[in-house]
């Protein structure tokens, strides 16, 4: 027995325009101050039901912690909302999906968010997610993440009833997003499609999804970077990224994604980069173990990037875009990551996606795959 | 060759997972005890409990037993019935989508437990590894 669960999605040109289909008359949003800056808050409001009235939390800083959302939450709770809505990157949205719960459960702890958990949530209030970046999938996701006071330790919060009502997939919101981000945020979507499909619980959905994320993501990520202002390349990076944070919401992240969180927690570098630095080297390992689920994702690449095995053509094509593929390129300086190795090793063992990667790694093999990107 | 659940299959699980290096190294930071929890069903006609005191990567006691008042009180409990324990232990169900799909329970701390899941992995590998009848 498994399942298959998602939000229902609004996409392409226009998407937005369907807020003000709704009923909702108290709107809380919830977002950070750069997507305010981008201008991409004034275009949400316009869209809003011409009869509600709005809260905005535009200070969520990334990663947000416990007490950031706690600091939140009663602002939120005042005003009464029976919609919420996150928009921006995966911080936004993850707390977004934390405050939507704490204001519909304020007797709840966070952390029983758990999937063991009858929450009885949506008797207030209904949650729409609409992402600002192509890439961390969350509002497709029954999960997330807030980090630990200290930033050192990430946790997930994982409920079904956590999953939006509603994912608004607007490509007008991205079309904007600088190349750095554009990249970085696109190659974390094509490691969830990757891990997602190899991984110990794949199945029927979430290949699917993966597959064709891959293809949407690999064919138009190029071209978004050439030319920005291409929206129909925006929109299908966009809807890939989507897709791909359904296929792993229903599958799992692998073990690309548990050293990448690792070296996250250790140096501050952008997420996508962290997980995809290490991808090629995870599938290379991974692959007497995942090979019908390799090549098809391969197959799926526009040909000029295949080299006859995934792990290659994965390298063949983020060489063309820009992402690193070793450490001196991301700017960490080599001694003070040999320094970590313990520390960068036992963190990436504490991770889920070790576990249903397609092949387990031992320590002694988790080091080897940490110096190979040196 | 021993039948699960009873003494026999406990003590040689035990034994084998103290000779486990992957669990030993999974759950080297782990502290806490916990109860395997059989519960009746068709095929199966009574409850049993398996209580396992694990620290660092190693199981320092157990006690099994037909009777839930001579096990000691631990900090997590997994709970599913005799024919899913069975299907666990011939890997046709994983130990954490077990808990997903309601087969198993979990008491105690989701959070504790889901930074141990290669612990809790080698924990079924290793029951899987124990003959039965
Ligand atoms: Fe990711």
């Amino acid at each position: 027995m498994w399942f298959f669960r998602s939000p229902s999605v609004v996409f392409g040109e226009d998407a937005l325009s369907f807020l003000n289909t709704l009923d909702f008359r108290k709107i809380a949003i919830i977002t950070d101050e750069n997507i305010k800056k981008a201008g991409l808050l004034d275009m949400l409001r316009k869209d809003l039901p011409e009869e509600s009235e709005s809260m905005v939390v535009s200070d969520i800083p990334e990663e947000p912690t416990l007490s950031d959302i706690k600091e939140r939450v009663a602002a939120v709770r005042e005003f009464a909302p029976d919609l919420v809505i996150g928009l921006g990157g995966g911080s936004s949205m993850d707390a977004a999906k934390s405050i939507f719960t704490l204001y519909e459960r304020p007797d709840l702890d966070i952390y029983d968010i758990t999937p063991m958990v009858k929450l009885n949530l949506r008797n207030k209030s209904r949650l729409i997610l609409i992402p600002t970046t192509s890439g961390t999938g969350s509002e497709c996701t029954w999960a997330a993440v807030l980090s630990d006071e200290d930033h050192t330790r990430k946790n997930e919060l994982a409920s079904p009833e956590i999953i939006a009502d509603y994912a608004i997939l607007d490509p007008a919101l991205v079309r904007k997003l600088p190349g750095g981000i554009s990249r970085n945020t696109a190659v974390d979507a094509i490691t969830h499609a990757v891990e997602a499909r190899s991984n110990q619980w794949r199945n029927y959905y979430s290949d699917i999804f993966a597959e064709k994320a891959m293809e949407l993501i690999t064919r138009s990520l190029p071209v978004v970077l050439k030319d920005p202002d291409n929206l129909a390349a925006r929109e299908e990076v966009h809807v890939g990224a989507s897709m791909a944070g359904t296929a792993f919401s229903n599958s799992q992240i692998g073990l690309a994604h548990a050293m990448g969180h690792s070296l996250g927690a250790h140096f501050r570098i952008p997420h996508g980069i962290t997980v995809a630095l290490y991808l090629p080297q995870v599938v290379e390992f991974s692959e007497t173990e995942a090979k019908d689920s390799y090549h098809a994702l391969m197959m799926k690449m526009p040909e000029k990037y295949r080299k006859g095995n995934l792990a290659d053509s994965l390298r063949e094509f983020f060489r063309d875009v820009g992402q690193p593929l070793n450490i001196k390129d991301c700017n960490i300086d080599e001694s003070e990551y040999r320094e970590n190795m313990e520390s960068l090793i036992s963190l990436a063992e504490e991770s889920t996606g070790g576990v249903t990667n397609p092949r387990e790694a031992s320590s002694s093999q988790l080091k080897i795959l940490f110096e190979n990107v040196i | 060759m021993p039948k699960f659940p009873t003494q026999e299959w406990a003590s040689e699980y035990v034994e084998k997972l103290n000779s486990n290096p992957a669990y030993k190294d999974a759950g080297k930071n782990w502290e806490g005890d916990i109860t395997f929890v059989i519960r009746k069903d068709d095929s199966f006609d009574s409850d049993a409990y398996l209580y396992l005191d694990l620290h660092h990567g190693e199981c320092r006691g157990f006690k099994f037993s037909m009777d839930s008042s001579v096990v000691p009180e631990s900090e997590f409990k997994y709970v599913g019935k005799y024919s899913n324990w069975m299907r666990l232990i011939n890997k046709e169900i994983d130990p954490i989508q077990g808990i997903l799909t309601g087969k198993f329970k979990l008491e105690g701390s989701m959070m504790k437990i889901m930074k141990f899941t290669k612990a809790a992995k080698e924990m079924v590998s290793t029951a899987s590894t124990v003959n039965l009848e």
